[in-house]
């Protein structure tokens, strides 16, 4: 079997060539220089049941970019992809997208298990909720139990499409969009922006004279072997340790909170850090704390999708998964999952509109700090978890750091074990 | 996998650094360095909170230029170095000047762009400004006084308490909703001045233009030049007297004796 990895950047050279994804490179991971919404795309297919949002206004690629993308993975015609999609409005319901009862069983004489009729949609692996936004709440919640599943079930029936790909689209709030619920959006591992062409990217577009639909049977394809073996391949990058222990800080940086339950910020519902729930915080004003500068915590997915989404752009770049990797990739897997709080995100450079950068300031902050600072605290807590020193004299020696994770986490662990 | 050899890992090679410090009596380097602590409209609470004890980090802050961002906190630290002051506190006018101001005296000097919001919501100490005051002098004092060559417009709107005396011209909307307090303007105002006003006393040594003490609930005004047209229309509370009154004047309104 050839090697996908050659395959993939052939598909990469070749939606170029076409005319069928010309956008900015817009996101830096060492030296090299790529689109991310390309990249989060193709990543998201070398990995399974994982959800990539794609955001941005209308006519920025997002739909036909999947579509593009779903062709040539599983080899099938464009239009056949397409079809294949559900599109969110408030009349569609869970009969129309998953499947219904087959009205024809109830003339048969003899009796039997019900019988289901799936939709494509239900029944593919590559799966692509459109304009996710104009689905009302209430219908939005169809999707906690889908996304990042490898089976659907509808009255008692189950499907069984095995491991699946999620994307989803969706545009900025307009009048007839619907707010994302948290849950969902905390299913959803990685969201990308998708920009307007600019000025060459338009005159590149405007040069491409068949359809897309046309241009989409010259993509290379892949064979099911090839698309099963992505994740695999993905699974055998080796994280960085450093990249492991980054992680794990940065999860605790924003979920852990000195005022809530457990320490635990998800735990929080109408107090926030944007409602005054930090005044006179010993941490609140200190920009080397991240705690009170965002109203949710992470919850443990963030950890499972920074692991997943690291390896696979490393592999896809052909690199190390390190700590470079981790500072490009972990902004797309945050940003949407978060609300900075609107008296520093609503002041320069970010003007309320740069809440990406102002998650990539936090990242980088968080990254730095577990590398510069958190040495000393680190090594006193694992050599006290795994027997090396006493318990009682590690707490003694965290006591002195002034650091949300040493004092709410660490030491209350270590006291758990003493 | 165990944890220290996942640590050991980590940091191999890497040289230990320093720990998380608390942002207590940590140095200030500049307005931007404060700004990006507090945020640039922080309360008066948080800049005091933040700023060391040594005279010197103020001097530095204060004497260095807020440009359009920073104007509020350099606003916060002009009253916060003039009420540690022993003696009134010279400083370059800007806007923001006295902002929140409990006590001492600051003086104002400079020639150049009016400034605005000068002694904005002080509630003691003495603003002496040299050059004439932009919009917003005042505006929100509920102790204290201001002395000004000329004001634009706004000027002590919703002031509580204190007093001001502008030793020229007045703009307009001068005392808008003010329900104390004490302004004398010895020059002539515009229009609307004692605008909504429900207490206090508003002196004006020169002429006023149309609409004085418009819907009027409260508190005094004495006019010693000419009121505009429909001076005390559709008052409701208060008294105006004045030597002369413009075309549709209010019944209300008082002759000087």
């Amino acid at each position: 079997m050839p090697d996908p990895k050659k395959k993939i950047e052939a598909l990469i050279r070749a939606l170029e060539e076409l005319r069928l994804h010309v956008a900015r490179k817009d996101l830096f991971i060492g030296d090299r220089r790529i689109n991310s919404q390309l990249y989060f795309s193709i990543a998201n297919a070398c990995l399974r049941n994982r959800a990539l949002l794609l955001y941005g206004g209308m006519g920025a690629n997002k739909t036909t970019l999947i579509n593009l993308l779903g062709s040539s993975f599983l080899s099938l015609p464009f239009s056949e992809v397409e079809d294949r999609m559900v599109t969110g409005h408030p009349e569609q319901t869970e009969e129309k997208m998953v499947g219904f009862l087959d009205p024809r069983q109830w003339m048969r004489e003899e009796g039997g298990a019900c019988t289901v009729l799936w939709t494509p949609w239900s029944k593919s692996r590559w799966k692509l909720i459109n304009e996710v936004n104009r689905f009302p709440g209430g219908k939005q919640n169809l999707f906690l139990e889908i996304l990042k599943k490898r089976k659907i079930s509808y009255s008692g029936q189950v499907n069984e499409p095995g491991d699946t790909c999620y994307y989803l689209t969706m545009n900025p709030e307009f009048s007839a969009t619907y707010p994302l619920d948290e849950a969902l959006l905390d299913r959803i591992s990685a969201c990308v922006p998708a920009f307007q062409p600019d000025f060459l990217a338009g005159l590149a577009l405007s040069e491409r004279e068949r359809e897309v639909w046309e241009l989409a049977g010259e993509l290379p394809g892949f064979t099911p072997q090839e698309f099963d073996s992505l994740p695999g391949l993905v699974a055998g990058k080796r994280l960085d340790p450093q990249v492991e222990l980054a992680v794990l800080c940065l999860v605790r940086d924003f979920t852990l909170c000195e005022r809530a339950p457990s320490y635990d910020k998800t735990q929080l519902s109408s107090a926030r850090p944007s409602r005054g729930l930090c005044a006179g915080c010993h941490y609140s004003g200190n920009p080397e704390a991240i705690c009170w500068q965002v109203d949710e915590g992470l919850s443990d997915r963030v950890r499972q999708d920074l692991r997943s989404f690291c390896r696979a752009i490393a592999y896809l770049l052909d690199r190390e998964a390190d700590l470079e990797v981790l500072k490009a990739v972990a902004p797309y897997v945050i940003w949407h999952r978060i609300n900075p709080v609107r008296s520093i995100i609503d002041r320069p450079p970010y003007y309320g509109a740069r809440k990406l950068a102002f998650v990539a300031e936090l990242v980088e902050k968080s990254i730095n700090r577990t590398m510069n600072e958190r040495m000393d605290m680190n090594l006193i807590f694992s050599r006290a978890v795994d027997g090396a020193r006493s318990i009682s004299g590690a707490i003694e020696e965290l006591s002195i750091f002034d650091d949300p994770i040493a004092r709410l986490d660490f030491i209350p662990s270590l006291e758990e074990m003493r | 996998m165990r944890l220290t050899r996942l640590v050991d890992d980590a940091y191999r090679g890497l040289n230990r650094g320093r720990r998380l410090k608390s942002q207590e009596g940590d140095p200030i380097f500049s307005l931007d360095d404060l700004a990006e602590r507090v945020g640039c409209r922080p309360s008066r609470a948080e800049v005091e909170e933040l700023l060391p004890p040594d005279p010197g980090t103020l001097e530095r802050l204060l004497m260095s230029g807020p440009g359009r961002g920073y104007q509020i906190i350099w606003g916060h630290l002009s009253s916060i170095a003039a009420e540690r002051s022993p003696e009134p506190l010279r400083l370059p006018a800007r806007d923001y000047a006295g902002l929140g101001l409990s006590r001492g005296g600051i003086i104002l000097e400079g020639e150049g762009e009016s400034v605005d919001h000068v002694g904005e919501r002080m509630s003691g100490g003495r603003i002496y400004l040299h050059q004439g005051a932009g919009d917003y002098l005042g505006q929100e004092m509920t102790g204290g006084g201001v002395i000004t060559a000329s004001v634009g417009n706004y000027a002590f709107r919703r002031m509580g308490g204190g007093w001001g005396v502008i030793r020229g011209e007045g703009g307009n909307f001068l005392a808008l909703g003010s329900s104390g307090g004490r302004v004398v303007c010895q020059g002539g105002c515009g229009e609307r001045a004692g605008w909504l006003m429900s207490g206090g006393s508003l002196r004006i040594h020169g002429d006023a233009g149309d609409y004085l003490g418009l819907l009027m609930k409260g508190g005094r005004i004495t006019i010693f030049g000419r009121a505009g047209r429909r001076a005390g229309w559709r008052m409701k509370g208060g008294t105006i007297r004045g030597r002369e009154f413009g075309p549709e004047a209010a019944d209300g309104v008082l002759g000087l004796d």
